[in-house]
């Protein structure tokens, strides 16, 4: 048989090189130790109040949660779980850049359960519920850095809970998404 | 010899404020004298056209016009002032399938919130010392999705997939980059 049934190629790909113009400007050697300590420096002082923001968040979540409990057989589910797992996401990206570590581990954690099941089910939103209800707490009782054995221990929980769930419900999780 | 990024121009487009002025700060730190600020990706487009910056850096999630939407519209759109301009996708999502999305997209680099100023510093040395060569097909233009040469692997002499794919820029170099590191001189 001939390569590709006798039939023209479809798709054909070409490839560029522009002119590296950013490299020609900024010259070469990178940035000293000095500059990126103080730019460290810079993040780790900043003053930003955390906690409007992650109302916000929280209020989108539980948003979030409430039209998970009451979507139909028939909603989309991707559209259900993505109601819950962008305000994680939001929680897990600007907790840490503003002194709440802990709220990005957790949040990441709710992040990994969203990713991987299938459908929002009665159980699921009540463990998305726990990581509300735990987070919050982390906000309001102003538990900066990584909240020390207690902080730890909670996190440990959110994350124990997801593992029985995993193992209890096992049609729910591993479908694969085509890349 | 250091990066004299006082030359450099970069647009960052962020919705969250408080996220917004502490790149704004960490970018100024490093020496970045001039950098534009958009709400979201409709703004962001604007002030791409306007100020045409040597970087974008983007946040994912945005409304009306998130950062993925931006970035296509920054490769495709005729009014785009530069097709090839590096974009850094600032995101939470760190799931290989994000990555992929946001890659397939023509996103240049990935930045996982919450990051530190070495981070953000290693994202911009990567898109000055290893820049992705730019692919055009039938249904995609953007930054190659794969890197061409990595430190330590042989170039490839196999098969071409397509036999007629054709190169029209000079031969990759990137194996120099990868082998130097970003910031070493040459």
């Amino acid at each position: 048989m001939t390569e590709h049934y006798n039939q023209k190629r479809k798709r054909k790909a070409e490839f560029i090189k522009p002119i590296n113009t950013l490299k020609a400007k900024v010259g070469s050697g990178g940035l000293s130790e000095d500059i990126l300590n103080r730019a460290q420096e810079l993040l780790e002082n900043n003053t930003v109040d955390f906690q409007p923001l992650a109302e916000i968040y929280l209020a989108a979540l539980m948003k979030g949660i409430e039209q998970a409990k009451e979507a139909e057989a028939a909603s989309d589910k991707e559209y259900t779980i993505s109601t819950m797992l962008y305000p994680g996401m939001q929680l897990k990206a600007n907790g840490g850049m503003f002194h709440y570590p802990l709220v990005s581990q957790m949040a990441d954690k709710l992040i990994q359960f969203l990713e991987v099941i299938d459908e929002a089910d009665i159980e699921a939103v009540e463990i998305v519920l726990a990581f509300h209800t735990t987070i919050r707490a982390v906000v309001l009782g102003k538990i900066k850095g990584d909240g020390g054995t207690h902080g730890q221990n909670l996190l440990k929980a959110l994350n124990d809970a997801c593992m029985r769930y995993f193992e209890k419900n096992k049609g729910n999780i591993g479908t694969v998404i085509e890349e | 010899m250091a990066y004299e990024f006082y030359k450099v121009k970069i647009l960052i487009v962020e919705d969250n404020k408080p996220m917004l002025e502490l790149t704004k700060s960490i970018l100024q730190t490093f020496g970045v004298a001039e950098v534009v600020t958009a709400k979201n990706g409709e703004e962001g487009f604007r002030e791409y056209c306007l100020h045409n910056p040597d970087i974008v850096i983007a946040d994912w999630m945005m409304k009306p016009m998130d950062g993925i939407s931006l970035t296509r519209r920054m490769r495709n759109d005729p009014k785009s002032p530069n097709q090839y301009t590096p974009v850094i996708l600032m995101t939470g999502f760190s799931e290989k399938r994000r990555v992929l999305e946001a890659r397939d997209a023509g996103v240049t680099e990935f930045l996982v919130k919450p990051f530190n100023a070495r981070d953000l510093y290693r994202r911009i040395a990567q898109v000055i010392e290893r820049p992705r060569q730019f692919v055009r097909s039938e249904d995609f233009f953007g930054p190659d999705r794969r890197r061409v040469k990595k430190a330590g692997q042989q170039p490839y002499d196999g098969p071409n997939r397509r036999g007629d794919d054709k190169r029209i820029a000079p031969e990759v170099t990137e194996i120099d980059f990868a082998e130097r590191g970003p910031g070493e001189t040459q």
